[in-house]
């Protein structure tokens, strides 16, 4: 995956802005109309989806140099897919997510490295996970929950914690949580505990795409063994990689993937989980980018030079992300009321965590939680539900901050709730 | 001054050549408060060529020129000389009625051409004139258009330049210039045989130089022919009255029926001045004045060559609906005035003899401006203020509202009548109109056509705007021939 | 480079935030792919325009005043844009600032009653549409896409609509403008320099609105625009419209007064005729030209694709090709019959046939909601990857549809050379404007392939060709005229020289980057 590779790309952008825009037929209202946080805050054209690939385009022609300042201002960007979403409305030959990607594996190749990125993937190489918190420790979540362990026995279904989850203290709940709805709802699960290893997709993101192959590998190994024959996270991040940057890498999984909300919304539909008891509460859900528009199957390359020509089907829309299972859960709950923010879906508004943005520019990071902590507010909602643990967690710090008064929840604790 | 008059009479001919005392004197002054100036000639040309060569004259040695199109009686004092030496240059004589298009409701006309010879020739092909408010008999259509007086029937009036269309202008430097999608490619006929109907008042390209032709006074140069809309002439045609003792209780009916676009001529009379429009002499009008609620909408609804009988029921119908909404009864009638009449007198023709507005007393000092519908109740109680103040008899005092571009501005116009024999009374008027003048500018009021002693006022509370137009004026008239003394120049 | 001086004193007035000269991030403002009709012999000439100097990002009018103080003292070009999109926003030469408006992004006021919003720069359509139909309102929104800023075009550039039978075109929807003139003065026009409001932007006298803009505006040629008040039209629908789905997914349910039709008539004249009796009759939301062509290049590409290759096909479509879309939008149920009934009229007495697209949700959903948020535009890059319009002056009607007969007879014969892409030939876009006024406008489409310089230079031919036959005809000046002065000028009135006067007179040290607008030098 090369920036050259996707140069007609680059030069087929036609300036229309249309990037930084919910798609023009959505908009209800001037305040929630913009859908990349990136420029929404830097204001500089080349913040933008397509300004970043007008300065791919412009280094690749040699008109201008890979800087530290360019360097910075790729990677003030979560790589959300927004602009892809946006711009793909109208157009089938360009792909700007896959162009951003590009140009960050450049930059990593060319050594215009993000010092706390570097900082991540050191952490990464020496204790398997992005924070740097012990290798030793990534099993604790799990401790005296009475499951599976893939390592000694196969399962069914093999649940995936994801580095966050598994080291994120305040969030043990709802990962705990997930696993014993499963198994409540008589779900043969497994959990590789203590052995398992980062999925590898926010590595690739900051553009080390070595680092993904690496651990696809290994998840895949892992999976192999365990005898499952699915594979299901809760953390929106891991789903995404697993359903489609591990088949892009030509790195099959074999098993069917599913985020906990696809799992739990089938369980509550077979009448295996019953929410039965009221959750009087007036919230609103907020789609994480790696579940919605992100969170696609891959599908398959198609082999051509003029991207006009390329049968639709190959065209990453976001249209087929994981949208409805988490809103059936919520609508299955008693006494709970779900109002929808004016951005959702594919077009939704990025949490700010994602790209490696929360760790190189946590200013930004929490800025942006806190534009999606508004919007959540216009609404009247009490609570912002959501279905991945760097969106629940860029939330909680940024409301922390700021002092407002609205919850974070996951989906999973509001089931927990109810049953 | 032998040798411009030479010049002038070898351009014009002898017979279109006046220095005589009697012509003067019609130029010298008018209804205005604006200080009389006998001109040095008066000149009536009759065609393009001729106006051209007028206008080069002055630019040789310096002659301030006035341009003028409408007969007497005038009002406003722009045509009175501001400088010794003047020469009127009167484009009445240029009457022709060039061509009206009925496919595309367009007339091409020269500014002699009065409001009734145009509606009795838009006639013929089905058509109307937009008309303001029974404009005197003499007075011309491009002259109205040009000084932006607004018309009676809103919702045709999309911009302010409406009706106006294209211009065949001399400037002040002599140069001819066409405006709109009259400039070119092509001749007239040329366009004409390709179908264009010089329809398009923008441009051409970019700058729109019939905006800056429109409202100076002829201070940037003389209009030698327009294009001007027109519209289908009404099959079918109904008229009705909402009256009210208060004005505010007209306001939210009026922004409705304009916003929905139903209906055609709309407008709001004082009891005045309904009463001055409907009848011509004074007593009768003193009478009916006492007999009419303070104020009167008149509003009209048109059928045109499509269902025009459908249209008007249905119209008539959402408008009563609306009518309801806001507690407003709306009728056919004024009591005792028959349902046609004004429809009869306002929709296509001119005012009758004497011109309405001097009717009741003899003249009429007009004060007017623009504003918004919502803000005419504060300018009406500043006006009465004023009234009281230097004790005017309230009941002389007429008012018009006037709502342009679809409902989004006003005009709002206040008629100060009097007896211009009574020296006491022309005094009084005189100071009323100061001083009311400049307290509606004080309070708000957009003088956007000032007249006279309304310049000074107007161009105070916006040096920007006349730093600006002084360079505008140095581009088209930079000789200062063209109206001196007027507006900000 | 800019001296260093003149870049600290911007940094200084501004904050360094809101100032770069970094180079790549310079070249996101040079790149203008879209409408641009320099011929140049390389592609990447014609795709890149001069890189700015920098780029400064103003917060306020002060922001604007004092960017243009330092301009003017040390003699720096500059170049004004909001969203951006096409070649005239960007410097037309070397060693010119952009001016990006992208912070001044307010709506001020929305007066219902009076029905005018008061905006800031990058305002763009769709965010005002979204508040001013909260109160039953609309702007006009232009045909390029409410992803656009609706001052840019109200101030200073075209403004035709596909709603312009009811929502008029920008050049004549103006209010009152605050303009930072290319000295650094501002200068308020019509009722707000006089502190009266802004509902008014004539006057008092003369109106300076006539130097603002003509069809077209300056294009950033005579300074920075900073608020405008630009009328809003009755929407009659109360209330809100649930949309789902994104674009060509879009469902929503067709609100009860509204409906859609797609009216097929037999002839140019025939189409032409019935617009003209539309238009008197006063009936009527929308009315534009929408041809199979644009709609299979927007819709269906790859059908477009195929079909481009069989006579037989092409032949048979060819006879539909005088259709517009009509939209009625009414106030009441007796408003709706009578506009039906007019409409059906009309049609029977032209020779059309007339279908009710409203009562097909799915495919009404999509086309009338993205015909009223105008948001169907950038679908027209689907099939070629470009695409570029010409002729389009505001004419009486009858001639703007000569205009698309003579551009679909000019473009054949570049199709049939392969130099343009295959569209099914006639293929304008435009209607008729305001109402019973009955003038309008057709602007003549052609595809091409941005990377493909054959295709390109297609382009650009036959440009020049519709402009010629424009001429010769003649046909009016249309859109290709922008800053075209000196050749169009002496066609059409040597209008261009008193344009260049106005801008010896407002921008003497011509600072205000002229190459849309006018030199003040013929070149």
């Amino acid at each position: 995956m090369e920036l050259k590779d996707y140069e007609r790309d680059m030069t087929g952008c036609s300036r229309c802005s249309i990037c930084k825009w919910i798609p023009l037929n959505q908009i209800k209202s001037w305040r929630f109309a913009n859908v990349c946080p990136s420029i929404s805050r830097y204001n500089f054209h080349a913040y933008s989806g397509g300004g970043r690939m007008l300065m791919g385009l412009s280094i690749l022609q040699g008109r201008s140099e890979l800087t530290e300042v360019v360097t910075d201002i790729i990677y003030k960007c979560t790589l959300c897919g927004a602009c892809d979403v946006s711009c793909k409305q109208y157009r089938d030959d360009i792909d700007i997510s896959e162009t951003l990607q590009a140009f960050r594996i450049r930059c990593v190749e060319e050594g215009q490295l993000i010092p706390e990125h570097t900082v991540m993937i050191d952490n990464l190489r020496r204790e398997g996970n992005v924070f740097g918190k012990p290798k030793t420790e990534r099993g604790r979540w799990a401790e005296g929950l009475d499951v599976k362990d893939i390592n000694e026995e196969q399962a069914d279904v093999f649940f995936h914690a994801g580095c966050n989850y598994s080291y994120d203290e305040e969030l043990w709940p709802i990962v705990r949580g997930a696993v014993t709805l499963l198994e409540n709802a008589g779900v043969d699960v497994g959990i590789a505990g203590g052995e398992e290893s980062c999925c590898g997709g926010r590595a690739y993101e900051i553009g080390y795409q070595g680092e993904l192959e690496k651990y696809a590998e290994d998840v895949i190994g892992r999976v192999k063994a365990s005898g499952a024959n699915k594979l299901v996270t809760a953390c929106s991040d891991c789903y995404s990689t697993f359903k489609y940057y591990y088949p892009k890498i030509g790195k099959a999984l074999g098993v069917e993937v599913l985020h906990i909300t696809e799992y739990i919304d089938r369980l509550i539909r077979e009448g295996k989980i019953k929410p039965t008891k009221s959750v009087p509460m007036r919230i609103t859900y907020h789609d994480p980018c790696h579940l919605g528009r992100r969170g696609e199957s891959y599908v398959g390359e198609w082999k051509g030079d003029n991207k006009l020509l390329r049968p639709l089907k190959y065209k990453r829309t976001g249209k087929e992300g994981v949208y409805t299972p988490p809103r059936n859960i919520l609508k299955s709950i008693p006494g709970l009321e779900l109002v929808e923010m004016e951005r959702i879906k594919e077009y939704s508004w990025c949490c700010g965590a994602g790209g490696g943005v929360k760790e190189a520019y946590p200013d930004f990071s929490i800025w942006t939680a806190m534009e999606r902590v508004e919007e959540a507010k216009a609404t009247g909602a009490e609570a912002i539900v959501t279905a991945c643990p760097w969106c629940e967690r860029n939330f909680k710090d940024a409301i922390k901050e700021s002092g407002e008064r609205v919850e974070v929840y996951d989906v999973i604790e509001l089931v927990l709730r109810a049953i | 001054m032998g040798e411009l008059k030479n010049k002038l009479i070898g351009i014009v001919g002898s017979e279109s050549f006046f220095e005589d005392s009697e012509t003067l004197e019609e130029y010298t002054s008018d209804y205005s408060f604006v200080e009389p100036k006998k001109p040095m000639y008066v000149v009536k040309p009759e065609s393009m060529k001729e106006v051209q060569q007028i206008v080069k004259l002055p630019n040789e040695n310096y002659v301030p020129l006035i341009p003028c199109s409408s007969g007497v009686p005038r009002f406003r004092g722009d045509t009175i000389p501001s400088k010794d030496g003047s020469v009127i240059v009167d484009l009445s004589r240029m009457k022709k009625i060039i061509r009206v298009d009925r496919r595309n409701k367009v007339a091409l006309i020269e500014p002699g051409v009065t409001f009734g010879e145009l509606q009795a020739e838009a006639e013929k092909h089905g058509l109307k004139v937009l008309m303001p408010l029974c404009p005197r008999a003499t007075k011309s259509v491009i002259g109205s258009y040009l000084e932006r007086e607004p018309i009676i029937i809103p919702k045709y009036h999309w911009d302010m330049t409406d009706p106006l269309l294209c211009t065949e202008v001399v400037f002040g430097t002599g140069d001819i210039f066409r405006t709109g999608s009259a400039a070119g490619p092509g001749t007239l006929e040329e366009q004409w045989e390709s179908g264009q109907a010089q329809k398009n008042p923008m441009g051409p390209a970019q700058t729109d130089l019939v905006k800056i032709i429109q409202g100076s006074q002829g201070t940037m140069g003389i209009v030698t022919w327009a294009s001007v809309k027109l519209e289908l002439l009404p099959k079918v045609q109904k008229s009705f009255f909402v009256l009210s003792q208060n004005f505010d209780n007209l306001i939210g009916f009026i922004y409705r029926i304009l916003r929905l676009k139903l209906g055609d001529e709309c407008f709001v009379l004082n009891n005045l001045n309904m009463a001055s429009i409907l009848n011509e002499e004074s007593e009768k009008i003193k009478n009916l004045k006492k007999e009419l609620p303070l104020w009167t909408l008149a509003f009209c609804i048109a059928g045109y060559d499509m269902l025009p009988k459908e249209r008007i029921e249905y119209q008539e119908k959402d408008i009563k609906d609306v009518a309801q909404q806001f507690g407003l009864e709306v009728t056919p009638e004024i009591p005792g005035i028959i349902a046609t009449k004004l429809q009869d007198l306002i929709c296509t023709k001119p005012s009758k003899e004497p011109y309405w507005k001097l009717r009741y007393k003899g003249a009429s000092q007009d004060i007017f401006f623009l504003t918004t519908l919502d803000k005419v109740p504060e300018f009406i109680k500043a006006m009465n203020d004023e009234v009281e103040k230097h004790k005017y008899p309230k009941e002389d005092l007429g008012v018009y509202i006037q709502p342009i571009q679809q409902g989004r501005a006003c005009h709002c116009e206040f008629n100060l009548t009097y007896d211009p024999t009574d020296s006491d009374a022309v005094r009084m008027v005189k100071d009323l109109f100061n001083s009311a003048s400049e307290k509606l500018i004080d309070d708000g009021g957009f003088f956007s056509r000032p007249y006279g002693s309304w310049a000074d006022m107007a161009y105070d509370k916006c040096e920007d705007t006349v730093t600006a137009l002084r360079k505008v004026k140095e581009i088209f008239d930079p000789n200062k021939v063209m109206n001196p003394g007027k507006l900000c120049f | 480079m800019l001296q260093r001086d003149a870049y600290k004193e911007l940094e200084d007035t501004i904050g360094p935030e809101n100032v770069s000269e970094e180079q790549a991030l310079l070249d996101g403002y040079a790149w203008q792919p879209s409408f641009s009709s320099s011929p140049k012999e390389k592609l990447d000439i014609w795709l890149w325009r001069p890189r700015p100097e920098a780029v400064v990002l103003p917060g306020s009018t002060e922001d604007v005043q004092a960017i243009l103080k330092v301009c003017n003292r040390y003699k720096i070009k500059f170049k004004a844009m909001s969203t951006g999109w096409g070649a005239w926003n960007s410097p037309g030469t070397e060693g010119v600032i952009q001016i990006d408006l992208r912070r001044m992004n307010k709506i001020l006021e929305i007066n219902e009653e009076n029905m005018y919003a008061l905006i800031e720069p990058y305002v763009v359509g769709a965010q005002l549409q979204a508040e001013a139909m909260k109160k039953g309102l609309t702007p006009h929104i232009i045909g390029a896409g409410a992803n656009t800023s609706v001052l840019a075009s109200s101030t200073s550039m075209g403004g035709y609509g596909g709603t312009g039978i009811s929502t008029s075109m920008s050049g004549r929807n103006v209010l009152g403008v605050e303009w930072v003139m290319p000295n650094g003065d501002i200068l308020k026009l019509g009722a707000p320099g006089s502190n009266a409001g802004w509902f008014c932007g004539d006057g008092p006298g003369p109106s300076l609105r006539g130097i603002m803009r003509g069809m077209f505006g300056a294009a950033g040629g005579l300074g920075v625009f900073t608020k405008c008040a630009v009328k809003l039209f009755h929407w009659p629908v109360p209330h809100e419209v649930h949309v789902e789905g994104l674009l060509l997914d879009t469902m929503i349910k067709i609100p009860e007064n509204i409906k859609f039709y797609f009216c097929f008539l037999p002839s140019f004249e025939r189409f032409a005729d019935a617009a003209y009796k539309i238009g008197e009759a006063e009936i009527g939301y929308m009315l534009v030209k929408q041809t199979i062509g644009s709609t299979l290049a927007t819709m269906a590409p790859h059908l477009l694709r195929a079909i481009a290759q069989n006579q037989s096909i092409k032949a048979a479509l060819n006879a539909f090709e005088h259709i517009f879309m009509f939209m009625i939008a009414a106030n009441s149920k007796r408003d709706l019959e009578y506009q039906e009934k007019a409409l059906k009229k009309i049609i029977s007495e032209t020779e059309g046939v007339l279908i009710t697209i409203s009562d097909m949700p799915t495919t009404a959903s999509m086309a009338l909601w993205g015909s009223i948020r105008s948001s169907l535009t950038p679908l027209a890059f689907r099939y070629s990857s470009s695409f570029a319009t010409t002729l389009g002056s505001l004419v009486a009607w009858d001639n703007a549809v000569l205009q698309s007969k003579a551009g679909s007879e000019i473009k054949k014969q570049f199709v049939e050379r392969g130099e343009l892409f295959e569209d099914l030939v006639d293929n304008p876009w435009g209607g008729i404007y305001e109402g019973s006024t009955c003038f309008g406008h057709q602007e003549e489409i052609a595809f091409f392939d941005a990377h493909d310089l054959k295709t390109h230079k297609g382009w650009v031919e036959f440009e020049k060709t519709c402009v010629q036959a424009a001429v010769d005809t003649p046909m009016g000046v249309g859109i290709s005229a922008l800053g075209k002065g000196d050749i169009f000028g002496p066609l059409a009135g040597n209008y261009h020289i008193w344009q260049r006067k106005v801008k010896k007179a407002f921008d003497k040290e011509d600072l205000a980057d002229s190459t849309y607008y006018i030199t003040p030098e013929e070149k």
